[in-house]
């Protein structure tokens, strides 16, 4: 059967495999569901104005997503070669080696738990409006959370990944309503006009630059996840790009905008002022003076709706990220197991609850801020962890490239991944440079130096556990990287490396 | 009975019919259980992620003579990936009319809210729970299964049904499973190890 014979003719096979394709609109979806925009407007936003006291938030989320943009043109490119393409280590392991995969996989569960767990933070906040108008009190943040909590483990373990119906109409929901306050604060700017004075560069050009360039980023998490879609996508070579693309320009319009038009309504010299006193109430306090009560409960009750799909989307992805390293063998093969019913990777999920459950209940007891410390330090921790990744992943692809040759063009496989990764490592050193003004501590506290040490610890474990699995397991050395595709680990996937196809029958 | 038909009983040991699986993990396992009977037929090999027709000539099961068709009639597709993809689409249905051809189900149709859906009914509940019972004894004899139970017990394992199955097995029971699937014939293996690669990209996808 020779593969010339493949004119365009009729095919069952292609027209049913068809039928269930996705278009660039229900991919966009997909990516954006898991950003939950209220969650970052009312919540990251106006945290991020009153722990960093930097006005420059709106230019941020525009200098990052150019920076993404960037940073995706290789990045798409790269994914249509790639088993195993949703996770950010499939590619350091394929561009940089495999112990280097295994340690970006590391740091990838730990920046995608503390972005999770983080969001626990803030749901007492947020539910609080809401139970004191139906109930006329609400309890201790951590009853919420628990209750939060307890939501989140029994979802994930049935898997109702919700709906996908219900997200679509609470995202547009949250977008619609973002707008119109966004609107309502533009036309009625403090002292009668309208200022652009935030967005004008110099903002950046302060101390805390770094700290808001890795909020933004935060913002941003999720949008790497369309090339999951590149197989049910209609057409991998346009529709996964197209919404990759989109999905970036999409939520740095929007968020810069908001962020933008809550310093025109509060003036940009009290937005600092403003956002401590207020909190994740400002936002709706804003609408209130404008729009009625009736604007503000919708706003309050949508905020809770997207802190908790934003919960469950980020539980599934890290749950899914611990699934795919048991299937590697990399994690304890329990990790790979589902449950049969429900296809829900069981151990995952019960694991990444756990975490939540004890972080939980050690802020309440140590009567830690929720909202400071847990939301914000997790969502920024998390979120300085991504950068890590995208940045090493820039540089993968760049590595992945150089050593298989492509049609792809010189923009594609250097140009681009290579400035992206000159911005990143920029953004990267400045980050650390901030870090104390990012979590808003003293310049001389431990915390400071702690949490982003994290992450190079974990990378250099998980490399060190990477070569002394080559050493030791070379059936579990080769399947690094593919995920799921590790199945297939020891037939033709393998590059040739001194990986022997031997199978033990025992592991 | 053939692969795909006691895969189908395994995964709805159940006394209404109700699946003990997934619907993704299900009609890929029931997929694969085709494929697999095509290449104990000798009618196809599978290689290096490729599906190829050795033999044209119908194998005497009807389905099969279906599968073996569609195989032949569109030479273009040769991944095993698309095939599995596009019979598991068919899967339930396929092979539960066989079931019922043979007399082991009853098909059965029910009205819920608006929406008719369509369930397989065991005629004789020993018959229809006797694969899984079959597979568990197998593994708790100490001589090595025959390749057929072997490829089976390689798709219940990569379908995630072990525990199901082995629910009350020991480890002895537990540790055969496991050596079941490297001792295939390595058409057979690469079959068993892109119907869990499949499932994984599946649960991955988060589609259920």
């Amino acid at each position: 059967m020779p593969p010339a014979a493949t004119v365009d003719r009729p095919s069952n096979v292609s027209d049913s495999l068809a039928r269930g394709r996705l278009g660039v609109p229900s991919v966009i979806f997909f990516v954006l569901s898991a950003a939950a925009p209220l969650t970052v407007v009312a919540g990251v936003v106006t945290t991020g104005y009153a722990v960093t006291g930097v006005t420059g938030i709106p230019l941020a989320f525009l200098v990052v997503a150019a920076v993404l943009a960037l940073f995706s043109v290789g990045y798409v490119a790269m994914a249509r070669r790639l088993t195993n393409a949703g996770a950010f280590y499939a590619y350091v392991a394929r561009g940089l080696g495999r112990p280097a995969g295994v340690g970006a996989a590391w740091v990838a569960l730990i920046a995608y738990n503390a972005l999770q767990v983080g969001l626990y933070g803030a749901i007492g906040a947020a539910a609080e409006p809401v139970l004191q108008q139906i109930f006329g009190g609400s309890p201790a943040w951590w009853v919420v959370a628990l209750v939060a909590w307890a939501l989140v483990a029994i979802l994930g373990l049935l898997r109702v990944d919700v709906n996908g119906m219900v997200l679509a109409v609470l995202l547009v929901a949250e977008i619609l309503v973002i707008l119109v306050f966004d609107v309502a604060q533009v036309s009625h700017p403090a002292g009668g006009s309208v200022s652009f004075a935030t967005l004008s560069p110099d903002n950046l050009l302060v101390p805390g630059v770094g700290a808001i360039l890795v909020l933004a980023t935060t913002g941003f998490t999720g949008f790497e996840s369309a090339v999951v879609f590149s197989e049910e996508s209609k057409d991998p070579k346009r529709t996964v790009p197209m919404a990759t693309y989109l999905s970036v320009a999409i939520i740095a319009a929007l968020y810069a905008f908001s962020a933008w038009t809550m310093t025109v309504a509060t003036g940009p010299a009290r937005i600092v002022d403003a956002s401590r006193e207020q909190s994740t109430a400002l936002i709706f306090n804003l609408a209130g003076a404008h729009l009625g009560d009736t604007a503000v409960t919708i706003g309050q009750a949508l905020f809770l709706t997207s802190l908790l799909a934003a919960m469950i989307s980020f539980h599934n992805t890290t749950a899914r990220y611990a699934f795919a390293l048991g299937r590697e063998r990399v994690l304890p093969a329990l990790f790979g197991q589902t449950s049969p019913r429900t296809g829900a990777p069981r151990v995952a999920s019960l694991a990444q609850s756990l975490l939540g459950l004890v972080v939980i209940v050690l802020y309440a007891v140590a009567g830690w801020d929720p909202l400071v410390q847990l939301f914000f330090w997790g969502g920024t921790g998390g979120g300085f962890g991504v950068l890590l990744l995208i940045a090493t992943t820039s540089v993968a692809v760049i590595a992945f490239f150089a050593r298989t040759r492509t049609g792809e063009t010189l923009w594609r496989r250097a140009i681009a991944p290579g400035l992206a990764a000159i911005a990143l490592t920029a953004v990267i050193v400045v980050a650390v440079d901030n870090f104390a003004i990012l979590l808003g501590v003293a310049p001389d506290s431990p915390l400071r130096w702690a949490i982003p040490a994290v992450y190079p610890v974990a990378a250099l474990l998980g490399l060190l556990w990477g070569l002394v699995l080559r050493g030791s397991r070379p059936d579990v050395y080769a399947r690094i990287g593919l995920g799921a595709e590790s199945a297939v680990a020891e037939a033709p996937l393998v590059t040739p490396e001194p990986a022997p196809a031997g199978v033990e029958a025992a592991r | 009975m053939l692969i795909a038909d006691e895969f189908f009983l395994v995964a709805h040991n159940d006394s209404r019919g109700k699946a003990k699986l997934h619907p993704a993990a299900t009609g890929l396992g029931l997929a694969a259980g085709l494929l697999g009977e095509l290449v104990l037929f000798g009618r196809i090999t599978v290689s290096a992620g490729l599906v190829t027709v050795l033999d044209r000539r119908p194998p005497a099961d009807a389905l099969a003579h279906t599968v073996l068709d569609q195989l032949i009639g569109e030479p273009q597709h040769q991944a095993v990936r698309t095939w599995l993809s596009f019979l598991a689409q068919t899967g339930v249905s396929s092979v539960g009319e066989r079931l019922a051809r043979a007399g082991v189900l009853r098909r059965q149709e029910s009205r819920r809210l608006l929406r008719t859906s369509l369930s397989y009914v065991p005629v004789d509940l020993n018959a229809a729970a006797w694969p899984a019972t079959r597979l568990r004894t197998l593994l708790e004899r100490p001589e090595p299964p025959s390749v057929p139970d072997a490829l089976l017990l390689g798709l219940v394992a990569a379908t995630g049904l072990t525990r199901e199955v082995l629910w009350s097995a020991g480890p002895l029971a537990h540790h055969r499973l496991g050596v079941v699937v490297p001792a295939l014939p390595a058409p057979l293996k690469e079959l068993v190890g892109h119907t869990e690669a499949a499932v994984g990209a599946a649960v991955l996808r988060g589609f259920p």
